[in-house]
């Protein structure tokens, strides 16, 4: 026995000896082919010297360390870019604030609560109100500012940056961040050339080339800008990232933002490695002007966005937060880890949008024009009254969202102190435009089954409807997104109502839902700043984020739409006009005005004109779901999801 | 070198760069032709900055025109800027996916090759005992597992419930299972592969007559049965090489490897045209060099075999 296993030891290694010398004796017998041989051999060797290297570096920058000296948190993959201006994401934009700072930020009061300090600017001064309108405010720089080589931070690099980000040349995400600053409108002005593409559309160029933003800088230490109007919120934009300075020379290479070596910001934190789809580590900046404050001196930005690896590596201990956790985990985290399982609100709503062109009515209903569409209208209302939102949030959803009774997220305050989501739809019984309390749901049922008798044959025998329309509901590809289809499919069919579910890959869904070739589509949006005209902006005939297709196709020339703003000291006022006639016109009256009370008055008028239309089914309200190591201090989040560690200890 | 195998070397490397172009052009027409674009996101830019957008990288172009400029450029191995991730340049991207997908590779074809080769001969000298029932029987397992299961396992076994390793594959110690789940097949191929040519060589005349000359048991296995019943393995060393290039996007999906593999399905889904098209190149020329060379080992080791 003793003698077998030898041999089997012997055995094992010499045959690996001989898989080599086999490959010399190859070589050999073969002359000429063996210099092919020898390099194929020698590739391999270097690589695997490179690998060993590699493993070795890995090793040196990946080892966790002391959670007190160094974070490690996971929010998402690969930013896009961590360029502020070009960003477009929430996990780019949290690494933007903790690598740059702006004229303004957010933070935490005594109290805990979130607030707009100056950051850059000693003050966050009222702007001056100019004759036409136009509003000027001045900022001066603290002293000492510097970027992260040690350069001085002055008034003009935010002159440059500002005019960077809202170029037409650098044509970011955000460039609209900046159409409430004065000359936005100019820069971006174009003129058809009179020559037509392949495609048939008109060749545009821009009138302005030269234009700029009305932003100054007298001298390194003041900053003056203006708005068109007075603008309600305005300190939170100098506060997001597309308002953060960057300095001209640093970013005409343009890819200055993807390289530690050439990353230049005047943040807390400098970014001291960037091991691409790995890890992005931030040191603490000694240059920055509130350096004194910052607590955590190095944070790793794992890059991963598979949650279930995530939930493991804070299982494991090596991540103290992460930002997403599997769907199918929610309920036993909530009971395993109750201190660290985490739910915030978000500025979010996720909802049905229908497509307005899409027609509904039963073939001999008889009804056209304005009247068909106040019928359809009625009809789409009256199915989204038939959803248990409530179920929804409980037991499909599962993460402690809220169920939703408006468009305009929960997390906005109103003039009244108020949420403006508690004012929506007037009614003195329940908050927004529908009940959604669990006692409501019988009522809510039965009142939309009377409404829908109106227009379809009712089966009193089996409780059904038999000439709805078969309707078809799109979803991108995703378990979340298809456990909430097939509720909705199930509650519809309860009545007798078809819908066919057809999931699509993301970006083809994309393409598919703004085109407008749905009938039903999933939706959701996450705000862009703490005030509801990001809610109610997207919904004009011309916004690319009208999904519903308002105003477009055949809606273009539908007059179902009526509104009266006389009462708020408006001269509008319009009956059975088109949605640009009333809901476009309501839009750029809120836009340009500067009264609060009123201007949130207008902005309750536009919700009501667009949930009136029943194209939009809110669903839930956003909740931000993540983990965090229950002894972790000094961490913060905002609505609009982005996580604060600066300030972070233990 | 022989004339006659130069010349069906030469033959094979045009034909091999025929099949790069057509692969080129099949992604390309391909690859515009799916709905959607490198500009669109939950929340659409508006239609002036998606004209910008367009215009910068040229895609405002006819979509020839692309495809000719994009010929041209590629001839001069030039592969542009990544369209999403701005900034960077697709050679970079690829560059740093191939090393971590080059590395996992490496190591697992070298794992597999050695422990299939040794699994095989044992296999083959113990036939019929329950040592081959078992290895074969555990072979025929892995072959027939598709490398996303194997991988899904794995994770919930060793990562999720054991904790044993890390669920990432972006830490050394997280390259551990990735390497496994990739090397399982191709190593239970090699070991089934050794086992029948190793048979196939023990019973030739001229290990008999080995036999009966009184050459020792270990001599006549080292010296004689496996160098030649080697020569399948060595052939199928570039397909190994190949399988496991491809066979590792599903598992650097599976693992968070951030690899070439996860680069190329990251990039279909964001269609980020030009990284689509870089590493659709990349990968495609190394599966066409890794048959070639295969082909041409084939020859090589066994000068037998006729290459016309």
């Amino acid at each position: 026995m003793k003698v077998k296993k030898l041999f089997a030891i012997v055995l094992s290694a010499a045959m690996v000896l001989s898989l080599a010398a086999c490959g010399d004796s190859a070589a050999n017998t073969s002359g000429g082919d063996a210099a092919a041989t020898e390099t194929a051999g020698d590739a391999a060797g270097d690589a695997a010297g490179d690998a060993a290297g590699d493993a070795a570096g890995d090793a040196a920058a990946a080892t966790p360390g002391d959670k007190t000296q160094a974070l490690s948190v996971c929010l998402a993959s690969e930013p896009a870019t961590l360029d502020p201006a070009l960003n477009s994401s929430v996990d780019g934009a949290t690494m933007c604030l903790h690598l740059f700072s702006g004229i303004a930020k957010w933070t935490q009061d005594d109290a805990g609560n979130l607030v707009i300090a100056p950051d850059c600017a000693v003050e966050l001064p009222e702007g001056v109100v100019n004759e036409d309108g136009t509003v000027t405010y001045t900022y001066t720089l603290k002293d000492g500012l510097k970027w992260s080589d040690g350069q001085d931070v002055k008034a003009s690099d935010f002159v440059f940056a500002w005019n960077r980000a809202a170029s037409p040349a650098l044509a970011a995400d955000y460039s609209y961040m900046f159409e409430v600053v004065k000359g936005y409108a100019e820069m971006w002005e174009v003129k058809e050339t009179g020559q037509v593409d392949e495609n048939g559309e008109p060749v545009v160029e821009y009138v302005n080339p030269d234009a700029k933003l009305a932003v100054e800088a007298p001298d390194d230490k003041t900053l003056v800008v203006t708005t068109t109007t007075n603008v309600a919120y305005w300190n939170e934009l100098l506060a997001f990232p597309s308002y953060f300075p960057v300095r001209e020379d640093v970013v005409s290479n343009e890819s200055w933002a993807t390289d530690p070596s050439t990353y230049v910001g005047n943040g807390a934190y400098t970014m001291s490695a960037w091991d691409h789809n790995s890890l992005i580590t931030l040191t603490k900046n000694e240059n920055y002007v509130e350096a004194d404050k910052v607590t955590m001196p190095q944070i790793n930005f794992y890059l991963s966005d598979d949650a279930n690896n995530m939930l493991t590596n804070f299982k494991n201990g090596d991540w103290q937060l992460i930002d997403d956790v599997p769907t199918n985990e929610i309920a036993a985290l909530k009971t395993e880890y109750p201190d660290a399982f985490k739910v915030t609100g978000q500025l979010g709503t996720y909802y049905v949008s229908w497509n307005i062109n899409e027609d509904i009515l039963p073939a001999d209903s008889g009804l056209e024009g304005a009247e068909a569409e106040a019928a359809r209208a009625e009809i789409r209302n009256a199915i989204s009254l038939l959803f248990d939102r409530n179920y929804i949030c409980e037991s499909v959803a599962q993460g402690g969202q809220v169920p939703a009774s408006s468009f305009v997220a929960m997390g906005l305050t109103d003039t009244d102190g108020k949420e403006f989501y508690e004012n929506a739809g007037h009614n003195d019984g329940f908050v927004g435009y529908y009940n959604v309390a669990p006692e409501a749901l019988q009522g809510n049922f039965e009142a939309a089954v009377e409404t829908l008798k109106k227009y379809y044959t009712y089966d009193e025998a089996s409780q059904k409807f038999t000439n709805v329309p078969t309707l078809t509901y799109l979803y991108n590809t995703s378990e979340g997104h298809k456990a909430i289809a097939e509720y909705l499919q199930s509650a519809l069919a309860g009545i007798g109502i078809t819908m066919n579910l057809e999931n699509q890959e993301w970006n083809t869904f994309l393409d598919t839902r703004k085109a407008g070739n749905f009938s039903i589509a999933r939706n959701g949006w996450l705000g862009d700043y703490n005030d509801p005209i990001s809610f109610l902006d997207m919904w004009t005939s011309a916004s690319g984020n009208n999904d519903c297709q308002f105003g477009k196709g055949e809606n273009q020339k539908t007059q179902a739409y009526s509104i009266d703003l006389t009462d708020l000291g408006y001269e509008t006022k319009v009956e059975n006009g088109t949605w640009a006639e009333t809901y476009d016109v309501v839009i750029s009256d809120i836009k340009s005005c500067t009264d609060p009370t009123v201007r949130y008055q207008l902005m309750h008028r536009a919700e009501d004109l667009l949930m009136s239309t029943g194209c939009i089914c809110p669903l839930y309200y956003y909740t931000d779901l993540y983990m965090q190591d229950p002894e972790l201090q000094g961490f913060f989040s905002s609505p609009l999801g982005y996580k604060y560690f600066m300030y972070c200890h233990y | 070198m022989n004339p006659k195998t130069l010349k069906y070397i030469l033959k094979r490397v045009v034909l091999a760069i025929f099949t790069i172009w057509v692969v080129i052009t099949l992604t390309f027409f391909i690859m515009h032709a799916v709905p959607g674009g490198p500009f669109v996101g939950e929340k659409a830019v508006t239609p002036q900055v998606q004209k910008a957008m367009e215009a910068k990288y040229g895609l405002d172009k006819p979509l020839f025109q692309q495809y000719l400029t994009y010929l041209t450029d590629v001839c001069r191995l030039r592969f542009g800027p990544s369209l999403k991730q701005r900034g960077r340049m697709v050679i970079d991207i690829i560059g740093d996916g191939l090393k971590t997908s080059a590395k996992l590779g490496v190591i697992a074809a070298a794992i597999a090759t050695v422990l299939g080769v040794i699994l095989g001969s044992f296999a083959a000298l113990r036939r019929n005992t329950i040592l081959d029932r078992i290895i074969m029987v555990i072979t025929t397992a892995f072959v027939s597992m598709p490398s996303f299961i194997m991988g899904s396992l794995l994770l919930v076994a060793f990562a999720v419930r054991s904790h044993i390793f890390p669920a990432n594959g972006s830490t050394p110690a997280g390259l551990v299972l990735p390497v496994i789940t990739l090397m399982l097949y191709p190593m239970s191929y090699i070991t089934r592969l050794t086992r029948s040519s190793m048979l196939d060589v023990l019973g030739q005349d001229y290990i008999r007559t080995a036999k009966a000359k009184g050459v020792s048991r270990t001599n006549i296995i080292f010296k004689h049965a496996l160098k030649n019943a080697l020569i399948p393995v060595i052939t199928y060393l570039g397909p190994e090489l190949a399988y496991i290039t491809t066979g590792s996007l599903v598992v650097e999906q599976i693992f968070a490897v951030p690899g070439i593999g996860r680069a190329f399905v990251n990039s279909i889904t964001n269609r980020d045209y030009t990284l689509i098209m870089g590493t659709t190149i990349v990968l495609a020329t190394f599966i066409v060099i890794m048959n070639l060379v295969s082909d041409i080992m084939y020859k090589v080791v066994d000068p037998r075999i006729n290459l016309e």
